[in-house]
């Protein structure tokens, strides 16, 4: 199994604690299993067999042309993606300690009855 | 400098929003400056870009296909002057109110800031980045005030908005794979070669950008946490909502659609423009008919929101350049008659002390003036001469007749009849009853600052006076939009 099919695998698990968790706290666990996935899979596009780091070092300029690099964009773009999916999480957590505080609970289905 | 001028256009709110931080006392002054400042450098391009020019700005110095660059065309100068337009009032109408302090406004200016990032990049990740600020700043808009029901409509907007954009992220994740870039326009030119040797990627990635970007714009079966994120958000962040931001969504799915999918290349998304009228059509009639049965002024207003969406995807998805020219109207048209229903009701809700509809009783009584305004702007949205929204709605069922769709026009006039019936509803209950003594002076010594009525008047008065400017002169809405149906039209990849 190749890791791009067990990122879309761990995508939908996810997706199915947003979309089917009833506890607050879990449905953001399944957002940042998505986010971790996607994660995994931006990376596992930009892997090579056997490449390596894409540093230049001091004089191999011009003897680059036949190793083989790892892809370097898609890591530098998961770097982006990983604070930001944190500064989600923390937002929603912050908005589920005010939540807590105000309804004495973390159920969605409670919270839809409450006014 | 004056080549720097797209990067000065972003940056300007952007620093005005940290340096509003720093500030008590000329937190509005900055940011009203920012705004202002920004309008002047958009105005300086306006020339060129009406002219059938395009603006391409490399962001320090780096070209593509790796740099991130810039783009100012038509359609990205028509959007990026809706939302500066709009966001300069959502300021001014809220400089009376003392409860909203420099977070506020620091909020403000970022989500504005962002929001003209994602109009003007050409670079599909960066967009992604953009609009992921720009969410996480609204969530924080929304629960605001602090109340139990903001809160929740907040998480839910959070909740859905986070799968959609992870949704986005992934559909870009495919493009990536398949062209080795994210610059739209190289993107744009690798992909037909994608197309030969993997046709299932492709339409993946489409979809999943597309559903994405569906769940932003709440489109029918996505809409879930539209009404309550759009009614629980303080009054002129509604109005920001309402006009701007869920606009942006459209933005981003038009230039997918139009620019990096381009349906002359690939046969089989240009089903897509069925999907699109059909979505348009279910989003039209459920969101007339859920308004219609609201008693919760700003709630009914935020469903009039969904109804207005389907028609401008009605427009899309004929796809003529009648059928666009209308659709891109009245994104305008929309942006100015929300803005003003919003913004009246902001003062219809302080006056009377209850978002009921009942409860608006004597206020046509008095305060005339501002119910005049919000008659107005309820005639645009139903559709009735001589306002800008008859003007786009004509645009486009007369699109649908042309290009054969009978029976949109027809399905069209019904929603606008009920629309009526919802709009005529609040009108009426706002004439009975003698007016109200109430709330009024206590309200006006604790919360405003002196003369607040001015400055939450004025914003109404110029929206109400575009509303009919528009309506009586279109040629001035309609040849700002001409470079950017031109653009649509063209297909060619620049």
């Amino acid at each position: 199994m190749n890791p791009i099919n067990i990122s879309l695998l761990v995508f939908m698990i996810g997706l199915y604690g947003v979309m089917s968790k009833n506890n607050l706290i879990k449905k953001i666990m399944g957002l940042t299993i998505m986010n971790g996935s996607i994660v995994l899979f931006f990376i596992s596009i930009g892997y090579r067999e056997a490449g390596l780091a894409p540093i230049l070092e001091k004089g191999t300029t011009g003897g680059l042309s036949n190793t083989i690099l790892v892809d370097p964009l898609p890591q530098a773009l998961m770097l982006t993606a990983i604070v930001i999916g944190i500064s989600i999480t923390a937002l929603a957590l912050a908005l589920i300690v005010r939540i807590y505080a105000k309804y004495k609970t973390l159920d969605i289905q409670q919270l839809s009855k409450e006014q | 400098m004056a080549i720097h001028i797209p990067i000065l256009i972003i940056i300007s709110p952007l620093l005005a929003a940290f340096l509003v931080l720093l500030t008590r006392k000329y937190k509005i002054i900055l940011a009203t400056t920012s705004i202002i400042a920004s309008i002047v450098f958009i105005s300086t391009l306006s020339s060129r870009i009406l002219s059938g020019d395009k603006i391409t700005y490399h962001l320090g110095g780096w070209q593509g296909p790796l740099g991130v660059s810039l783009v100012i065309d038509g359609l990205s100068f028509f959007f990026s002057s809706i939302v500066l337009g709009l966001g300069l009032l959502v300021i001014i109408y809220s400089i009376p109110e003392r409860r909203y302090s420099r977070t506020y406004y620091f909020l403000l200016l970022i989500s504005l800031s962002s929001m003209i990032g994602i109009i003007y990049t050409a670079d599909i990740f960066n967009m992604y980045v953009f609009y992921e600020l720009l969410s996480l700043v609204v969530y924080l808009l929304i629960a605001y005030n602090m109340k139990g029901m903001a809160l929740r409509a907040s998480f839910n907007y959070l909740i859905m908005g986070g799968v959609g954009l992870s949704f986005f992220l992934l559909g870009i994740g495919f493009l990536y794979a398949m062209t080795g870039t994210l610059d739209i326009y190289h993107t744009a030119e690798q992909l037909p070669t994608a197309f030969n040797s993997s046709t299932r990627m492709v339409i993946m990635s489409f979809v999943l950008i597309a559903t994405g970007m569906g769940i932003k714009i709440a489109v029918f079966p996505l809409h879930g946490w539209l009404p309550d994120a759009h009614s629980m958000a303080p009054s002129p962040v509604s109005a920001l909502l309402s006009g701007v931001t869920v606009k942006i969504g459209i933005y981003c799915l038009i230039r997918m659609i139009y620019s990096v999918f381009s349906t002359e290349t690939f046969s089989i998304i240009s089903s897509s423009h069925t999907i699109l009228i059909v979505l348009g059509v279910v989003t039209l009639l459920f969101g007339a008919s859920m308004a219609l049965v609201q008693t919760d002024l700003k709630r009914l207003l935020a469903y009039s929101t969904i109804n207005q969406i389907g028609i401008i995807f009605i427009g899309l998805g004929i796809g003529t350049e009648l059928g666009l020219t209308g659709a891109l109207f009245h994104v305008l048209n929309h942006a100015i008659m929300k803005g003003t229903l919003f913004f009246c009701t902001g003062i219809m809700i302080a006056d009377a002390g209850t978002r009921d509809v009942q409860g608006l009783s004597g206020f046509g009584r008095q305060q005339p003036a501002i119910t005049f305004a919000f008659i107005i702007a309820s005639l645009g949205m139903i559709g009735i001469p001589p306002t800008n929204g008859f003007v786009s709605k004509w645009l486009i069922c007369l699109a649908a007749a042309e290009a054969g769709y009978t029976i949109l026009v027809v399905i069209i006039l019904m929603a606008s009849a009920i629309t009526a019936a919802y709009y005529f509803r609040v009108i009426q209950v706002l004439f009975i009853g003698p007016p109200k003594q109430s709330s009024v002076l206590i309200y006006e010594g604790k919360q405003m600052i002196h003369g607040g009525n001015f400055f939450k008047s004025l914003p109404i008065y110029i929206l109400v006076a575009g509303c009919l400017l528009l309506g009586l002169v279109p040629a001035l809405g309609i040849s700002m939009l001409k470079p950017a149906v031109s653009l649509l039209l063209s297909h060619v990849i620049p």
